[in-house]
């Protein structure tokens, strides 16, 4: 089946499976990288895109569900200012380890600045938790955040 | 030319005045590839180059602990369209052997299987679904086989063996017979026996297995793949397709992490795609589910420990009496060396004289016991801990007073009687994170708390622990890089150290160029992972740096002393007066009259200074007796001691872990920010490890919780507040620029801090892992066990 929807600002038509998920679909057809592969069942958030704003698992989303939406990756905030500040400080403050889940990251923090929801470290904990790092302790990632509030 | 002997140049950097870029802010150089998701990871290869190209392979797993293979039926799976292979063990063409320290092992399983998730055969097919599809026909006729999971059941019987021809289920042993352990506890005035249990963790990088094989014309395979290794991934692909190792090329690129798993199961992963593209001249690509990862790989193992120590009202140690029992599974794999390292570990960092420790490795028929971080040593510091924390009390001292007055020192003997002659800072580490963590009160401040309220209950528990680096015994161990200036100034290194998240090419090495050879960072450029570079050895037991990084510092270190000569002859300056700082070479009393290093580097092609150079140095060691394990054990320990804080809800069980504070004796810390993310990443793994992460099997020895559902790790709200680490450079003459290492180390105390702070809120003996609700209820009395 074909599903047309915008992705990174451009759109896009792809011939999908009925049951494909959208994961798949970015990665093996589409080529976005960024989107990694990690549980595939909700749970690690290194699948994470942007759907319509909102932060997302790309394994947990059938292709055909965003038919007419909008779909954003870290490609696709190439340039944008708030996105760019999130990358520096999580490379300033050594956030980035083995940098497997770190675009899922910085997608989630980028939603939750966008819209004015992490006032505080503590909103920014409860925001990332459907993130999983392995690496980090999640520490240095949350000092990020706390340096763009500052 | 003793000027290039590596013994001098590793003497000159460790004494240095000054360090420019060492020990400075540092930001890793691979970090905003990373961020902006540009890095690539194994599968990314596959999309970008080979998708439509490169066959995809899936595993057929064994539904069974244990049983014989009667027949493998492939016909009707080779029937399906698209399906190009299926790979039997009669299929390999050179060895069906990958035991690394026994030779157990099997790529496909031959003859028998013996866990539930073995891997029998490869399926390789144009599509992945096609592959699945044909993975599900082929047809394995099994005859089921009695089977043991317990290992103390395993230990006791011969009438059920895992394998065969080891005629028992015992896979190794160790010992350590030190002085006279009657006579130790006849002295002792006091006297602690536990046994304590510790359970199965997964590695849960984020990164599943992956590996892409890709087959070239002169009959070459390279792959590009998750390993920890890659010479020794390159040896065992080479020796299951029974080719000159010089016939393969092994490339690790970008690791989603690694802690030990990637070291046991990436060699495989990498030798299973291998195969496939050797036997069909295809590219063939290879990736495991979360739940192949989970039910596959191997663990870290789970353990009995029987542990009996005495002490005598002076405060001293008297004698300890262990035995360790590792839960092996199905193959040894590192089982040996793992259980080695928890024998020789068994004291902790503290003088003992008198000592038996005996190790089993037993096999069971459930997945296998791997490295995972640690290595061992996390099970038996807690232990070790544990009792250290139960001596203190009946003895009446604090258990960091207690700890000081055994604590290993410069000219202290180990449990190995091996002599520990410098670079021993744990003493001091241990007495400044008591008092930055304001210890002594605490402990007060929180018992009064304690009898005051009633739900909520607050501990603090200390955890010391002590780490040989490198391999163990007299196993040879080395580091080695490449180094090359090119013609515009620019530096070039080669090592076989993987990048896994830890830095240690993208941060340290770096750095140590930049230091010794006075070049900005920029200039550097570090290859790394390949079985192109000389054999580094592997990127484990925290050696990517103090061990990877020697190789490092030894090439750059031979560079500089040519580069120093022709510098001092062109500048009329004694070579050994000359600073290489920011791109510039001058004497030291007139940085005025400098030359630029591109300049410099122009004169030495221009004047026949070759600049090539290998760092190969090969770490002195001393000699073991195995029969009494006594000897020299490791080069060196690596220390750490983590003060932890809790508070523990008596009503729910549930244990939050509020704060913990880190003081290292790692030798030279190299990279501050990066040895905080190591602490970091170590802490929150350990919690996961100490708290809730647990394999559950079922009565088959199949994983229950084999996916991120079931098998949960923390996340950002479990996470305590973890203070900036206190350093205790207390370096060792042949770690690069005097480094040790650090990546395990906040692993290995850290269940034996959280337990002992648990102890101390709920006033109980926590002898097992996890420290699940249902555990410190029945600790409590309110649930029963």
């Amino acid at each position: 089946m074909k599903v047309s929807f915008k992705l990174n600002g451009r759109p896009v038509e792809v011939d999908v499976e009925p049951n494909e998920i959208l994961l798949d679909t970015l990665r093996l057809k589409l080529g976005v990288t960024s989107v990694k592969r990690g549980c595939e069942r909700g749970e690690c958030g290194v699948c994470t895109v942007l759907l319509d704003g909102e932060p997302a698992y790309s394994c947990l989303l059938l292709t055909a569900q965003v038919e007419g939406r909008e779909v954003v990756t870290v490609e696709g905030l190439r340039g944008d200012e708030l996105a760019e500040k999130i990358a520096r400080s999580l490379v300033e403050q050594g956030a980035v380890q083995c940098g497997f889940c770190t675009p899922g990251f910085i997608l989630t923090i980028y939603a939750g600045l966008k819209k004015g929801l992490i006032k505080n470290v503590e909103d920014a904990k409860k925001l990332i938790e459907g993130n999983l790092c392995r690496c980090t302790g999640y520490l240095k990632i949350l000092k990020a955040v706390e340096k763009l509030l500052a | 030319m003793a000027l290039e002997d590596p013994f001098s140049i590793l003497e000159k950097y460790l004494s240095a005045e000054e360090y420019v870029v060492v020990g400075r802010e540092f930001t890793r150089v691979d970090a905003l590839d990373k961020a902006l998701g540009r890095a690539l990871f194994t599968e990314d290869y596959f999309i970008r180059y080979l998708q439509g190209n490169a066959l995809f392979i899936k595993q057929v797993l064994s539904p069974h602990p244990h049983a014989l293979i009667k027949a493998i039926h492939v016909d009707e799976a080779m029937g399906v369209a698209g399906v190009k292979a299926v790979v039997t063990h009669r299929d390999i063409p050179g060895v069906n052997q990958v035991g690394y320290a026994l030779p157990d092992q099997p790529l496909l399983a031959e003859r028998k299987v013996r866990y539930v998730g073995e891997v029998v055969a490869l399926v390789a097919a144009e599509s992945w679904e096609k592959a699945v599809e044909a993975s599900q026909l082929v047809k394995v006729d099994y005859e089921p086989l009695p089977y043991v999971l317990d290992p103390l059941e395993a230990m006791s019987r011969t009438d059920i063996l895992v394998h065969d021809e080891a005629g028992s289920n015992i896979a190794f042993k160790t010992r350590v017979r030190k002085g006279d352990v009657e006579k130790g506890f006849a002295e002792a005035d006091v006297v602690v026996e536990n046994e304590y249990r510790t359970h199965h963790q997964d590695h849960v990088y984020l990164e599943t297995e992956a590996a892409l094989a890709i087959p070239d014309s002169e009959g070459r395979i390279t792959i590009i793949g998750a390993a920890q290794h890659p010479h020794l991934a390159r040896d065992i692909a080479a020796r299951v397709l029974g080719v000159p190792a010089g016939r393969v090329k092994v490339v690790v690129p970008y690791l989603g992490g690694g802690f030990g798993g990637k070291d046991d199961e990436g060699p495989l992963t990498i030798s299973k795609a291998a195969l496939v593209a050797y036997l069909t001249g295809r590219p063939a690509f290879i990736v495991y589910s979360r739940e192949e990862s989970i039910r596959i790989h191997p663990k870290r193992e789970a353990t009995i420990i029987r542990y009996k120590s005495g002490a005598r009202r002076d405060g001293k140690l008297t004698a300890i009496d262990v035995t360790i029992i590792h839960d092996t599974g199905a193959y040894a794999n590192r089982a040996p060396f793992i259980l080695w390292r928890a024998t020789m570990h068994a004291s902790g960092p503290y003088e003992v004289p008198n000592a038996r420790v005996d190790g089993y490795a037993v096999y069971t028929n459930k997945v296998y016991q791997g490295s995972f971080r640690g290595f061992g040593n996390p099970s038996i510091q807690f232990a070790v801990e544990r009792q250290m924390d139960q001596l203190a009390e009946k003895l009446g001292l604090d258990p960091v007073e207690f700890r000081l007055m055994n604590i290993l020192r410069p000219g202290s003997r180990t449990l190995t009687n091996q002599e520990l002659d410098h670079s021993v800072g744990v003493g001091e580490a241990l007495k400044k994170v008591a008092e930055r963590s304001n210890w002594i009160s605490k402990r007060r401040e929180f018992d009064a708390f304690n009898k005051a309220e009633k739900r909520f209950k607050k501990g603090i528990g200390v955890g010391v622990a002590w780490h040989g680096i490198s391999t163990s015994r007299g196993v040879p161990d080395w580091s080695n890089a490449v180094l090359k200036v090119e013609k515009d100034g620019s530096v070039v290194v080669f090592t076989g150290i993987v990048e896994m998240g830890q830095g240690s090419p993208t941060s340290s090495h770096v750095q140590i160029v930049s230091e010794i050879l006075g070049v900005p960072p920029e200039m550097v450029r570090v290859v790394f992972g390949t079985s192109d570079a000389p054999d580094t050895g592997a990127t484990h037991a925290s050696r990517g740096t103090g061990i990877g990084g020697i190789g490092v510092e030894v090439a750059a270190g031979k560079i500089r002393e040519r580069l120093a000569r022709l510098a001092g002859d062109l500048l009329g300056v004694e070579p050994d007066k000359l600073v290489f700082r920011e791109g510039r070479v001058y004497p030291r009393d007139n940085p005025e009259r400098y030359i630029r290093w591109v300049d410099l580097v122009r004169e030495a092609y221009a004047r026949g200074v070759e600049l090539s150079a290998t760092g190969y140095f090969f770490l002195p060691k001393g000699k073991f007796d195995d029969t009494t394990g006594q000897g020299f054990a490791y080069p060196a320990f690596s220390y750490i001691v983590v003060v932890s804080e809790v508070e523990v809800d008596t009503e729910t069980g549930v244990v939050r872990v509020t704060r913990v504070w880190p003081a290292l004796a790692s030798g030279r810390i190299i990279s501050p920010l990066q040895v905080e993310g190591q602490v970091e990443g170590a802490v929150a793994q350990g919690l996961g490890y100490t708290l809730f992460e647990k394999l559950v099997f079922d009565e088959r020895g199949g994983i229950v919780n084999a996916d991120l559902t079931d098998y949960v790790i923390p996340t950002a709200l479990d996470m305590p507040v973890v203070e900036k680490p206190i350093y205790v450079e207390d370096v060792y003459k042949y770690g690069a620029l005097g480094a040790k290492g650090v990546g395990e180390m906040a692993l290995i105390p850290l269940p034996a801090s959280i337990a002992n702070a648990v102890s101390h809120a709920l006033g109980v003996n926590v002898t097992r892992l996890p420290l699940t609700p249902e555990y410190i209820l029945q600790l409590e009395g309110v649930l029963r066990r």
